[in-house]
C-alpha cells in the first residue's frame, strides 16, 4: 500500500475474519475520497433454491437447515411456516410455543458465539477470542456457559445440538418429555444471570460515535417480541404479511457482486437484524431485559451499529427469560404435528433469525413437489446498507493507519454479524487507498 | 473418548470429515461421535475432559487429494500441519479452538486430527473420486486410533 495521491489508494481485506462463512471486503480511496466499497458475499442459498426444485414440501425444512450451521432453526422455522401457509394449515398454540422455546435456543448459541468470540475481541483489542481467553479467563468461561446451555436447549427440543432433527412442517416429530424440558429451567436460570452480566460487560465497551440513518424492518407481533412469526414492519410505518413482504422485497444483481443485493420496493435499502428488531419491538420486551437495556444506557431504539453488541446482549437476556417462561408453562403438543395434506399453491414464510428477518417463499404442486423457491436470508437484506455503514465508517477512519483502518472496516462489517457461511469457511478481505 | 467430523455435506470433498468420523464411531461404542458440526467452535462443550478427541477433517495442503494425515496437536499449535492457519477448510482454526479450550481448563487430555486432503470444495454433495476412495482406509485410522493402536505420523 502507498499513500501517494494520484493513484487509487485500496484497502484490501483478503481475509475478513470472525464472519461466518465466505467473502470478502474491498475499500477504496481516492483523493482523500472514499469511491468505492465493495462486501462480497458468496451466498449459499442461491445454490439451496436450485436443489430444492423436485423435492417433496416436507423435505424443506431438513435441506434447508444445512444451509447454515450457526442458525439451521430459523431455516427450518421459515421453511415449515412457508409450507403450512402453502397448504392452508395453522399449527395449534402448543406447537408455536415449542417453536418459540427451540428458537431461543438458537438466538442463545448464535449471540453468545457473536458477542463473545466474534465481536467483542474487537472492542478490547485482542486478536482474537484466545487471546482474550488467556488475558481474561473467567468472562470467556461465561461465554461459553450461556453457549452450553443454547447447546442443550437445541438438544432437548431439537434432538441436537446442530442441525435440529426433530423440527417437521406441521411441527415436531415427537414431544419433548416434561421432565427433561423441566430440567432446563436451572441451567437457564444460571444463563439469564450471565446474560445480565454480559449486558454490564459490553456496555462498558469503549463504542465509536457514529450513527447511522436506518430504515428498520422486523417482525412485529402484538404484545410480544416477534421470533417464530410476526407481520414484517419498518420503522417508517410498513406492517404487511409475510407474502405481501416477499413481494415488495426486489432482489437485483450488481455486476461486481455475486451476491443479490435487496430494496423494498425496488429502491429503498433497509437494515434488519437486533437493531431493527430492537427498534420494533424493545417497548415488548420482557421487563427483566427491558431493566438491563434501560441500565446499559439504551433508549429505545440504538442507531449506533457498533452498540449492536450490547443489544444482542439484551437479546441474550430477553432469549434466555422468554425460554424459562415457555419452559414453566410447557405442555406438550398432542398431536406434536399438524396433518399436512399438499393442496397446489404458494406460500410465505418469516422468522427472526439471529442474524435478522429470513423469509422462504415456494410454489408447490398438489402432489407437495416443490417448483419455486425463494430464500432471501437477513444479509442478503442488509447487503447495501451494510456498504453504506463502510463508506461512513472509511471515510471518518481515513486518519487511521492502513491497519487500523483495516480493522475499523472490519468491525463495521461485524457490527451486522453477517452470516455468509455455508461452512467451508474461506473469507478473503481487501483495502486500497491511494 | 470423542470422535467429531467437520465440515459441510454439500460441499463436496468438505463433507468427508462427517462421513469418516459416523462410520467409524458406528463400529464401537468405546468412542462417542458428537459431530456432524460446522464450525471447530462447535467443539467446545462436547469434547471437554476426553482422555481422547478425533477430530476429522478435510484439508487443503496441496498434497495429492485423497491423502490422510494424522496430526496430534500441540497445546502450543497455532496451525494444524504446520503451514497456514487456513489449512483446514475452517476459518476459526481447529488450533486456536484447542488453545482456547486450554485456557479455560476444558481441553480433552489429547486431540488427534485425522486430515483427508480435498480437491473439490464446489457446491454440491458427493465426494470426488480420490476422495471417496480414501474413505475407507480413513475409517481403518479412526478406528485404529479408537483402540489405541494408532499411532500418529
Amino acid at each position: 500500500m502507498t499513500h501517494g495521491s494520484s493513484s487509487p489508494r485500496t484497502i484490501g481485506v483478503e481475509g475478513l475474519s470472525r464472519v461466518e462463512g465466505e467473502g470478502s471486503l474491498r475499500v477504496v480511496v481516492h483523493d482523500g475520497q472514499v469511491t468505492d466499497v465493495a462486501l462480497e458475499i458468496f451466498e449459499p442459498p442461491r445454490y439451496f433454491e436450485a436443489m430444492l426444485v423436485g423435492r417433496h414440501f416436507t423435505e424443506a425444512p431438513d435441506i434447508t437447515a444445512r444451509i447454515c450451521g450457526i442458525c439451521p432453526v430459523a431455516y427450518q422455522m421459515s421453511a415449515c411456516a412457508a409450507m403450512e401457509d402453502a397448504c392452508g394449515v395453522t399449527v395449534d398454540a402448543d406447537v408455536t410455543s415449542l417453536r418459540r422455546l427451540l428458537y431461543c435456543g438458537e438466538w442463545i448459541q448464535s449471540h453468545a458465539l457473536h458477542v463473545y468470540f466474534l465481536h467483542a475481541p474487537d472492542f478490547l483489542g485482542y486478536a482474537d477470542a484466545v487471546e482474550l481467553a488467556e488475558h481474561d479467563r473467567a468472562t470467556v468461561e461465561r461465554g461459553l456457559a450461556i453457549k452450553r446451555t443454547g447447546n442443550l436447549l437445541m438438544e432437548t427440543i431439537g434432538g441436537r445440538a446442530v442441525h435440529p432433527v426433530n423440527v417437521r412442517v406441521g411441527g415436531f416429530y415427537s414431544a419433548p418429555d416434561p421432565a427433561a424440558v423441566a430440567a432446563l429451567a436451572d441451567p437457564l436460570r444460571r444463563a439469564r444471570e450471565d446474560a445480565l452480566a454480559t449486558v454490564e460487560w459490553v456496555s462498558g465497551l469503549e463504542f465509536p460515535d457514529v450513527t447511522g440513518d436506518y430504515r428498520f424492518v422486523a417482525l412485529t407481533e402484538p404484545g410480544r417480541y416477534a421470533v417464530e412469526g410476526g407481520r414484517p414492519s419498518s420503522s417508517d410505518g410498513l406492517n404487511v404479511s409475510p407474502g405481501e413482504f416477499a413481494r415488495l422485497v426486489v432482489e437485483e444483481h450488481v455486476e461486481r457482486s455475486t451476491a443479490l443485493h435487496a430494496r423494498l420496493g425496488g429502491h429503498d435499502e433497509y437494515l434488519t437484524g437486533p437493531l431493527a428488531r430492537y427498534a420494533l419491538n424493545s417497548s415488548v420486551l420482557s421487563p427483566l431485559a427491558a431493566e438491563a437495556a434501560a441500565a446499559a444506557g439504551l433508549g429505545p431504539v440504538c442507531t449506533n451499529p457498533f452498540q449492536s453488541i450490547v443489544v444482542r446482549a439484551v437479546e441474550l437476556v430477553f432469549a434466555c427469560d422468554e425460554a424459562l417462561s415457555l419452559v414453566d408453562a410447557y405442555e406438550p403438543p398432542d398431536p406434536p404435528a399438524a396433518e399436512m395434506i399438499p393442496r397446489a399453491g404458494t406460500g410465505t414464510g418469516a422468522t427472526e433469525a439471529p442474524r435478522g428477518l429470513l423469509f422462504h417463499h415456494y410454489e408447490i404442486d398438489e402432489e407437495g413437489t416443490i417448483l419455486n423457491a425463494r430464500i432471501v436470508p437477513p444479509t442478503s437484506q442488509n447487503q447495501i446498507t451494510i456498504e453504506a455503514d463502510l463508506r461512513r465508517v472509511a471515510q471518518d477512519g481515513l486518519d487511521l493507519s492502513d491497519d487500523d483502518l483495516q480493522w475499523r472496516c472490519e468491525q463495521a462489517v461485524r457490527n451486522h454479524d453477517p452470516c455468509i457461511s455455508c461452512a467451508a469457511h474461506f473469507l478473503d478481505v481487501n483495502v486500497v487507498r491511494d | 473418548m470423542v470422535v467429531a467430523g467437520l465440515g459441510h455435506e454439500y460441499r463436496r470433498d468438505d463433507g468427508v470429515g462427517p462421513l469418516v468420523a459416523a462410520r467409524a464411531a458406528g463400529l464401537t461404542e468405546a468412542a462417542h461421535d458428537v459431530g456432524p458440526l460446522a464450525d471447530p467452535l462447535d467443539l467446545l462443550g462436547r469434547w471437554d475432559g476426553a482422555s481422547l478427541a478425533i477430530v476429522v477433517d478435510a484439508v487443503r495442503s496441496g498434497a495429492p487429494p485423497g491423502t490422510i494425515r494424522l496430526v496430534e496437536l500441540e497445546p502450543g499449535a497455532t496451525a494444524v500441519g504446520g503451514n497456514s492457519p487456513t489449512t483446514s477448510t475452517h476459518g476459526i482454526g481447529l488450533a486456536g479452538v484447542f488453545r482456547l479450550a486450554r485456557a479455560v481448563g476444558q481441553a480433552p487430555a489429547r486431540v488427534v486430527v485425522v486430515g483427508i486432503e480435498g480437491e473439490d470444495f464446489g457446491r454440491g454433495p458427493g465426494l470426488s473420486p480420490a476422495v471417496e476412495a480414501a474413505v475407507p482406509g480413513a475409517v481403518r485410522r479412526v478406528a485404529d486410533l479408537i483402540k489405541g493402536a494408532g499411532s500418529c505420523a
